[in-house]
């Protein structure tokens, strides 16, 4: 049995010793992500039966609970733990050849800094999804998110070093109120422990026990892209290198909705609140879908589609009951493989044809086969189209609010179904682009343009694979996802698995 | 300028909306009243269970030591952001510098071995005294930092100090690992703890507050001598 | 008045938070936000101590095995600090080299010409 903390001690030990190894040779350099990621994929699926049947409690240090902080290993936490340590290491077999064609490599140990920092991207997201002790969370979550204001401004170009200022802004202003609202939970229940407080709140009337919790959701929402703070999100995943587009995507939001619904589901036990985060999450589903409608720049385009995803994601976990917290959690696995393939799919396309805009992207589809059909298949898993891991997932959240029997509930599902319909309508207009256009026609850049090469063309397949062999058998999901919606529904047991 | 008046307005509206929840949130935690039970149980327990007679660093380094392999983590981060950042701006030609007078060199270069001397005492004292690894690895870089405004003839050896800054976090990592070994728990304090008050006393604590102090000098150090180059 | 000397240590604390929050709302130098987030930081890192207060408390310290443990302020408040102080060392060190590269490409720091990516 691996001890679960070896998930997060190993990235961050190989991520320590990248320097030590850059002494050696440079090469191997970029294969230590591949390594740690492997590591913890694998550990994450051996992991998968034992903590089905029970979770693991980690005490560290070895004091009991209340006194220590204590890694909480549940359903949920393993299946984020697999979905990062997938996505992490195929971004980083992309990445063997992306970073360094990038250039401007004018300073010694510029790729060494890349690779270090992305590896403890990664296990700062691991140590956000395992962990029972709401500081902890609020340490690690600080881990993730200046290791992605650095990845951000990485290239150091002009739109780079902008986009990661005003992300780096709004970022800290998020992260003072999440410690705010922590000196106020510690203020009145006297612990930092997530069990423990959860114990000693019961009911949401008081103004000293909502005011936290408007806090910490104000916080966390910062890095999920809710509505009204999400002015960072467009600039931000369209100026990083697409290797970093990809995570940022597709691990770093899906780990602020992850706070959000530890706090509002397992902490604070907000049965009231859940029409709010509903509605908010239909906003910002409708508000990113037409935004995106309207882009030219495929990045842009793809980093609106992001929001609005995570708002449909807000509204399933909204819904409150099982069947939508695991539609919520399933749209969740399918925002993360498809958006991940859809930024891989484009970073080669774009390096080669030198430019963002869609226009300059027609007739591609004849020159580089395979990128065009990973994007045509990342597009339509999203849409929600049948063979694809999209349909059934789309389909999940439909029959659970289809369960709840209120009329209101009825005319919230026409508004996702019309942020369906937007969302085919600007997928269909690249996809006419890639493949029934013609070539702008110009002689000297026809040479450069051809596939990508093989480094980058494994990780894309892999996807394609994984996103087309769930779709087609999703039963093999419905088990872990039944049980990590119980987890978060289930207050008292987590109590008691954490305090016996 | 009604746009930004207009904006000045909304933001006041906002503060005063927040102040006001505020107040009726912070009513009802008394000021000045013990009001934890964690509190107590680490006052009352710490010596025997650490060995430390500073509970502060009982609680930052034995209760609650894995927020602290986060914070190196996060000073980690800041170094190679910077250094990944600055890292791109193409190299200048060297400036002329007019050398510093004699009273002011030789001041700098008398005083640097005792902030050297005063750092490396804040941090091998950490169990003992207030203070610990992050404050004694600031002061030491704050000695180099001396030593490059007064009397700079040449610059750190940037390799030897990654060297150092990566050593230094490995070992605070294997001493917890060290831990899961020996007895099955991260972070556990397997060494004996000696007698309180004493300068070896506290089990592993000393050993990663050396570690931590060298690690965060060797990182400070280097963020300067980052952003002197650069200007 | 009672209640000004009682809580003088939480208005201080908020005082600090909403000023800082007014900066980063309403000026638009960079660098000027930035000092806007070190008074934000510092302002949390000063609530978070008063919390710990205990009236007529000491610093947890045994420095002579006679001291009375009753005299003694909250333990936890103050690790919490040493954390978050690194915490927004680090940040500031990244937003300062932002802005100095920041100001190597645009030439100014004014936030409101800095807009290029706009739709």
């Amino acid at each position: 049995m691996v001890n679960p903390i070896l998930l997060i001690a190993v990235p961050l030990g190989l991520a320590f010793s990248i320097p030590l190894f850059g002494f050696v040779s440079k090469k191997i350099v970029k294969l230590i992500p591949i390594v740690g990621m492997l590591f913890n994929l694998i550990a994450s699926l051996i992991l998968i039966p034992k903590v089905l049947n029970k979770p693991i409690i980690v005490k560290l240090g070895g004091f009991p609970p209340p006194f220590c902080i204590n890694l909480f290993v549940g359903p949920v936490g393993i299946l984020f733990s697999c979905l990062i340590a997938l996505i992490g290491l195929l971004v980083s077999i992309y990445a063997i050849r992306y970073i360094g064609a990038q250039g401007k490599q004018s300073n010694v140990g510029q790729e060494e800094r890349y690779h270090m920092l992305y590896l403890l991207l990664l296990a700062g997201a691991t140590g956000v999804v395992l962990t029972g002790d709401i500081f902890n969370l609020f340490v690690f979550y600080e881990i993730l998110c200046i290791s992605s204001y650095a990845l951000v401004a990485y290239l150091g170009d002009k739109p780079g070093v902008e986009s990661a200022s005003k992300y780096l802004i709004q970022g800290s202003i998020g992260s003072s109120f999440i410690l705010i609202s922590i000196a106020f939970l510690y203020g009145q229940f006297g612990t930092l422990n997530m069990a423990d407080i959860a114990q000693n709140i019961n009911s949401l009337t008081s103004v000293q026990v909502f005011f936290p919790l408007i806090l910490l959701v104000t916080g966390f929402g910062i890095e999920a892209t809710i509505f009204p703070l999400n002015a960072w999100l467009p600039d931000a995943h369209s100026s990083a290198p697409s290797t970093i587009s990809a995570i940022l995507s597709g691990i770093a939001i899906e780990i602020g909705i992850y706070a959000i619904a530890r706090v509002v589901f397992t902490l604070f036990g907000a049965q009231d609140f859940f029409l709010f985060l509903l509605m908010l999450g239909l906003l910002t589903l409708l508000l990113g879908e037409l935004s995106a409608f309207s882009q030219n720049n495929i990045k842009r385009m793809l980093a609106y589609s992001s929001a609005g995803q995570m708002g449909l994601i807000l509204f399933a976990l909204g819904v409150g009951t099982t069947e939508g917290i695991a539609g919520g959690l399933f749209q969740l696995i399918t925002h993360v493989l498809s958006k991940a393939l859809l930024f891989l799919a484009t970073g080669f396309m774009i390096y080669r044809t030198g430019s963002m805009e869609i226009t300059s992207l027609q007739g591609i589809g004849r020159k580089m086969p395979l990128s065009s059909l990973a994007f045509t298949i990342g597009a339509f898993s999203l849409i929600g189209l049948p063979p694809f891991i999209g349909f059934p997932s789309k389909l999940m959240i439909v029959f659970s609010v289809l369960l709840k029997q209120n009329v209101l509930y009825t005319v919230f599902i026409v508004i996702v179904l019309i942020g369906t319909v937007i969302e085919g309508a600007y997928f269909f207009k690249v996809i006419q682009a890639l493949y029934f256009k013609e070539l702008p026609t110009q002689e000297s850049s026809d040479a450069q343009i051809q596939e990508a090469p093989l480094a980058a063309l494994i990780p894309m397949v892999i996807l394609m694979a994984l996103i087309i062999s769930i779709g087609v058998y999703p039963k093999i999901m419905t088990g872990i996802l039944n049980s990590a919606a119980s987890e978060f529904l289930d207050r008292v047991a987590y109590i008691k698995l954490v305090l016996k | 300028m009604s746009n930004i008046r207009m904006r000045n307005i909304i933001g006041l509206i906002l503060l005063f909306i927040i102040a006001f929840a505020v107040i009726l949130s912070i009513i009802e935690i008394p000021f000045g009243i013990p009001k934890t039970t964690v509190g107590n149980y680490y006052i009352n327990n710490g010596i025997d269970e650490t060995g430390a007679v500073n509970i502060v660093t009982s609680v930052v380094l034995n209760y609650r030591g894995y927020d602290t392999l986060g914070e190196v983590t996060i000073l980690l981060i800041a170094a190679l952001g910077l250094g990944a950042v600055l890292g791109t701006i193409k190299r200048k030609a060297k400036k002329e510098i007019t050398p510093s007078s004699v009273v002011l060199s030789t001041g700098c270069k008398v005083l640097f071995p005792f902030i050297l001397l005063f750092g490396s005492y804040i941090f091998l004292h950490g169990h003992l005294t207030p203070g610990g690894g992050f404050q004694g690895g600031a002061i030491i870089a704050s000695g180099y930092l001396l030593v490059y405004l007064g009397c700079a003839k040449r610059r750190i050896n940037q390799n030897r100090f990654k060297i150092t800054e990566s050593l230094s976090a490995l070992i605070f990592l294997i001493v917890g690992l060290l831990g899961l070994v020996f007895g099955g728990y991260f972070l556990l304090n397997f060494l004996p703890k000696g007698i309180p008050n004493t300068l070896f006393s506290a089990g592993i604590i000393p050993i990663i507050y050396i570690a931590i102090g060298f690690k965060v000098g060797s990182e400070l150090t280097g963020v300067i001598d980052n952003l002197i180059e650069e200007s | 008045m009672i209640f000004l000397s009682n809580y003088i240590y939480y208005i201080g604390a908020f005082g600090l938070i909403l000023i800082a929050l007014y900066i980063l709302l309403t000026r638009h130098n960079l660098i000027k936000k930035i000092i806007g987030l070190s008074i934000l930081a510092t302002g949390v890192n000063l609530l978070i101590i008063a919390i710990g207060y205990i009236k007529e408390g000491t610093a947890p310290i045994f420095s002579n095995p006679n001291l009375n443990p009753q005299n003694m302020v909250d333990p936890v408040p103050e690790a919490l600090v040493l954390t978050a102080i690194v915490i927004s060392v680090a940040v500031l060190a990244m937003a300062l080299s932002l802005a100095i590269r920041l100001y190597k490409h645009y030439r100014t720091l004014d936030m409101r010409k800095i807009k290029e990516q706009r739709w």
